[in-house]
């Protein structure tokens, strides 16, 4: 999971891509039989200092390797402060990845 | 006397930083489950607010008119408005609901992600405003290459 984190002007654009195969059902039934072996990301958090700053739930259709950008009100936070993100998928592994605010 | 006003103080502040944060990491997938097998957008709307009526403003989505390759369109979408979530639903893969991202006091309602769509369709927005409405934003694209095998 990459995370780059930048503030500029009281804004925080964050910009990170998990590293996931997001498969469908229908691209499992083709390849293996077997719908059931389909696996995404389904849930994604962020935080910092303990602060949620991201709550996401995700479906199959996002792309491979998906990526996400968005932003944040920077007031309360400061250059160099980490941004936590970890996601959840379907068979309920985790990953996570940090990056310091820029 | 002062103290006793501090401690209340102390106390209602923390008690209302701690309740926004359990309530807002909802994860969609286990509470409205039915919203991620629903096939067609109207059924997941239903699923998700319990209101399928939508208002066509407030929303702004850009997405290109052409996607060369379905395994990866990229959209943006962005809204003004007092919202508590916001989510992707699109009608041309088997089931219809993409994300729902819950906001938070920190959010910047401005969010770019990258979608797949198994043959050309319509991709709606719907934001969830804090005063129950439901507001949206709809755009038709064309998919030139399928990136969902179906």
């Amino acid at each position: 999971m990459k995370v780059k984190a930048k503030l500029k002007n009281g804004v925080i654009k964050v910009k990170t891509m998990a590293k996931h195969g997001m498969t469908t059902f229908n691209m499992m039934e083709k390849k293996t039989g077997n719908r059931e072996d389909a696996n995404f990301i389904t849930h994604i958090t962020g935080t910092i200092n303990g602060e949620t700053v991201l709550d996401l739930s995700t479906s199959q259709f996002l792309s491979k390797n998906p990526i996400f950008k968005f932003q944040l009100k920077g007031e309360t936070f400061k250059k160099g402060d980490k941004l936590l993100i970890s996601w959840i998928d379907r068979k309920g592994k985790t990953g996570k990845g940090k990056g310091k605010i820029k | 006397m002062e103290r006793r006003n501090f401690l209340n103080v102390t106390l209602g502040a923390l008690a209302l930083a701690v309740i926004p944060a359990s309530v807002k990491a909802e994860d969609y997938r286990t509470t409205k489950p039915a919203v991620w097998s629903a096939h067609t957008v109207d059924d997941a709307i239903q699923a998700m607010y319990g209101s399928t009526t939508l208002i066509e403003k407030g929303v702004s989505l850009r997405a290109p008119d052409v996607a060369s390759n379905g395994g990866a369109i990229p959209i943006d979408f962005s809204t003004d408005l007092d919202i508590k979530s916001i989510a992707l639903y699109q009608d041309a893969n088997p089931e219809a609901a993409v994300c729902v991202y819950t906001t938070n006091k920190y959010s910047i309602n401005n969010y770019s992600v990258k979608i797949k769509m198994g043959k050309s369709g319509t991709i709606t927005i719907v934001a969830e405003g804090n005063d129950g409405k439901l507001y949206a934003a709809k755009k038709t694209l064309e998919v030139a290459l399928g990136g969902c095998e179906g």
